[in-house]
């Protein structure tokens, strides 16, 4: 059945969890670009037979291949924006820098970081995943340096106003040394407690190696 | 060097640096801990902590972050052993001991940049003086230097020489005799162990000195003392006189209550002072108010003592005391809050009375009790047996584990531990009842000569409950109180106690506590700590002196029997 496989590309997103990008489905994607591209030859072919013959029977197919056009454009077009939103939260999540496995997961590696579009581009440059990326860091860097007077100001930091600039935090698994700003380092073990700033701690609570205590 | 302006020497200077807590595993320094902790994030100090449960965790963790700190806090462990020595640190960190331990070590008192004691000067110390015990070695230096010089002229120099070797004799003499008035003084001083004011009360006096004290500091302050009274570890009077201290800070926290405009929210800690109020008892029963009363009758080391709850007569005896006191006994077996109020109303008085009549004089007992919301009320003692039973719990894996539980049930948002401290400590007290209770019934307490000896097999129920060391010496202090009341034997009956449990069954070690005498007015001074380095010493037993308190070691199975028979020839 037509849209098939634009259908299997909206459900492995759906089925990823919040927040995880699965690797980019180039393969489904072509398929469906494909398919695409067939039925719209046939409804071409179709269309021009229609007009030249004047055989109204074959409208309804017309029409058919046509909803099915939509059908495979709208769910390419959601593949890949929900794709965009997710790379967007993982610049907010893991900073400028990604992890490698991570960018296995996009399309292209292409650092073509010239360019200074706004930060979002239509869907049709999904093959410039890591360049649409590269060049949302660079928006965003330019935001923040624009805020806060002389040296910006990193909004990637605090989600919430914090309460407080030293948080205590517990060590849940051993992780070695950990530097603080003054370039001496505080050795995490397990179950030690630290009393730290807080945005040197935030990237360690996410990755779970220290516990946030609450008193 | 002790420490006088706790402010300026102590606070100030660690307020702009970053520092690490060595914090022993004990309710005291738990409560140090947090009242210090809450100090340091009111300034934004900041800190690392690291528990330790005894000498090779310290050295251990010393050796890990040495390199990053400067400052080094100790609370409740160091004061009572050569620091400098065990910890061989470098020559600029400073360390600030705040230790119940007591005596002092001489070497940390006569340091004076590198250790700096947090100890009031008029807690009764009695440090010898500096001239006993160091002596400047350069004197003897330069006699034997000129010594080596001598020898080229021999006529002349004879009578000279007749003379210096005279001299040098009568040095010698001197320094002999020095050395071993020297080793009295040090005998003397060390002999005997024995307990100072709560480090909890040391800091909360500090933040007191700031103006910084809240009630919830307070409260620490009353646990931590608490604790010192509950494990015995100070004199009765002691405890009466720091009560007093803290019964005026409670007033001075608690003084709106009284005017019904300014009330606190109900949300709010309040402290009060339980002694001679009428609707709310205090009473020396363990946990009665989250118990029901039969229980905590039973369980209570005190009357269970005193009743003789192991045998059938003495079952016999608290059935009359209930029937004395009026309580039915279905009223009794139920929860405390459960019970009638009119019943509730009169209790203590009701108690005290046939109390007295059953030979129990010290029924009532001055404690603090503090209320939170409308359904929170916890006695001081409670709080110290919920949280020694989390910390010495074996159902935590590792040791820092638990001391984490434990230092969580402290703070008020976490009522949750602290009432499953509470179950917990209901079970170790039933245990520690029910032990003692064998223990007697099959007279497992054997007199060896200068002591009393009570082993407790492997195979025992509940045995693992009691292998960390205050489980144990609680355990052998009930023990000891019950024998006391027990047997017949009246020399026996001042004796003190040495007792073992198993600790390991893989390496085959045994944990051992000694317990000084059961005396009405003891100064609870406990001298098994050096008697136990030595006899280790003397039979070379693979003893491990691994706890803060040196009465508690760890021997190897095999070689206890020979250990005992030295130590029975030691204190004999």
């Amino acid at each position: 059945m037509f849209c098939e496989k634009a259908m299997e590309l909206v459900r492995e997103l759906h089925r990823a969890a919040e927040g995880r990008l699965p690797a980019f489905n180039e393969d489904g994607l072509r398929q469906v670009l494909e398919e695409m591209k067939a039925l719209y030859e046939q409804n071409q072919s179709d269309v021009n037979e229609a007009k030249s013959s004047g055989r109204g029977d074959l409208i309804p197919t017309i029409k058919f291949r046509h909803c099915s056009l939509l059908r495979n454009q709208r769910c390419t077009v959601a593949y890949l924006y929900d794709r965009l939103l997710r790379i967007r939260a993982l610049r907010w999540e893991y900073g400028s820098v990604l992890p490698s496995a991570l960018r296995f997961h996009m399309s292209a590696e292409e650092y073509n970081s010239e360019c200074q579009d706004s930060a979002f581009l239509g869907p049709e440059s999904h093959s410039g995943k890591m360049d649409w990326f590269n060049r949302y860091k660079k928006s965003l860097a330019t935001y923040m340096r624009s805020l806060g007077g002389d040296e910006g100001l990193d909004i990637t930091q605090d989600m919430k106003p914090p309460k407080s600039l030293y948080i205590e935090v517990r060590c849940l698994k051993d992780y070695g040394e950990f530097e603080v700003e003054d370039g001496t380092s505080v050795l995490l073990k397990k179950n030690s407690q630290h009393f730290l700033p807080r945005w040197k701690c935030e990237q360690l609570i996410r990755q779970g190696i220290l516990e946030h205590v609450l008193s | 060097m002790f420490v006088s302006d706790f402010r300026k020497e102590f606070y100030e200077v660690v307020q702009s640096q970053r520092v690490l807590l060595f914090v022993a595993s004990d309710v005291d320094a738990l409560c140090a801990c947090k009242i210090l902790q809450a100090l340091f994030q009111c300034d934004h100090v900041q800190y690392t902590l690291v528990p330790v449960s005894g000498w090779q965790e310290l050295e251990t963790a010393f050796l890990e972050h040495k390199e990053q700190f400067r400052y080094f806090i100790l609370i409740n462990c160091g004061a009572n052993v050569d620091l400098l020595d065990i910890l061989q640190p470098d020559e600029e960190a400073v360390f600030f001991v705040c230790d119940t331990h007591r005596p002092v070590n001489v070497v940390n008192v006569y340091s004076d940049t590198q250790i700096r004691l947090l100890i009031k000067q008029d807690d009764d110390l009695e440090v010898p003086a500096y001239e006993d015990i160091f002596r400047d070695e350069e004197e003897d230096e330069e006699h034997s230097g000129n010594e080596g010089d001598e020898g080229s002229e021999p006529s002349e120099k004879r009578t000279r020489l007749e003379e210096e070797i005279a001299a040098q004799t009568l040095k010698r003499r001197q320094r002999r005799e020095w050395e071993a008035r020297r080793r009295d003084v040090l005998f003397d001083y060390e002999q005997y162990e024995y307990h100072g004011t709560s480090a909890a009360m040391v800091m909360f006096d500090l933040a007191w000195l700031m103006s910084k004290d809240l009630s919830d500091m307070l409260w620490w302050a009353i646990v931590g003392l608490t604790d010192q009274w509950v494990q015995d570890k100070i004199t009765q009077v002691k405890y009466v006189t720091d009560v007093g201290v803290l019964q005026r800070h409670v007033s001075r926290h608690s003084h709106r209550h009284e005017d019904e405009a300014h009330a606190l929210s109900v949300d709010c800690a309040r402290i009060s002072f339980e002694y001679d109020s009428l609707t709310r008892p205090s009473l020396r029963l363990a946990l009665y108010q989250h118990w029901s009363l039969h229980d905590s009758l039973c369980n209570t080391c005190y009357t269970a003592a005193r009743f003789k709850l192991w045998s059938l007569h003495g079952q016999k005896r608290l059935q009359e005391f209930l029937a004395d006191v009026g309580l039915p006994l279905k009223q009794v077996k139920q929860k405390f809050q459960s019970m009638d109020v009119s019943l509730k109303e009169n209790l203590r008085e009701m108690i005290e009375e046939s109390a007295n009549k059953f030979g129990m004089k010290d029924m009532r007992v001055q404690t603090f009790s503090v209320h939170f919301g409308f359904k929170h009320k916890f006695l001081a003692s409670d709080v110290v047996f919920a949280t020694m039973s989390l910390m010495e719990s074996p159902e935590h894996g590792s040791g820092t584990d638990s001391f984490t539980q434990a230092l969580d049930s402290l703070s008020r948002g976490n009522l949750d531990k602290l009432y499953h401290g509470l179950e917990l400590a209901k079970r170790q007290l039933r245990a520690t009842q029910q032990t003692i209770a064998s223990c007697l019934c099959t007279n497992l307490v054997v007199s060896q000569g200068p002591f009393l000896y009570c082993a407790l097999m492997e195979g025992t129920p509940d045995v693992a409950l009691f292998s960390k060391p205050a489980s144990l010496s609680l355990l052998s202090r009930h023990l000891l109180k019950s024998f006391v009341c027990s047997t017949k034997n009246r020399r026996c009956k001042l004796l003190p106690l040495v007792m073992a449990a198993p600790l390991s069954a893989e390496q085959g070690t045994v944990t051992m506590v000694g317990i000084p005498p059961e005396t009405d007015s003891s100064d609870r001074k406990n001298f098994f700590g050096r008697a136990f380095e030595k006899a280790a010493e003397g039979t070379n037993s693979r003893a491990l002196h691994n706890h803060f308190d040196l009465s508690v070691i760890e021997l190897k199975a095999e070689d206890r029997s020979k250990f005992l028979d030295a130590l029975v020839t030691l204190l004999s």
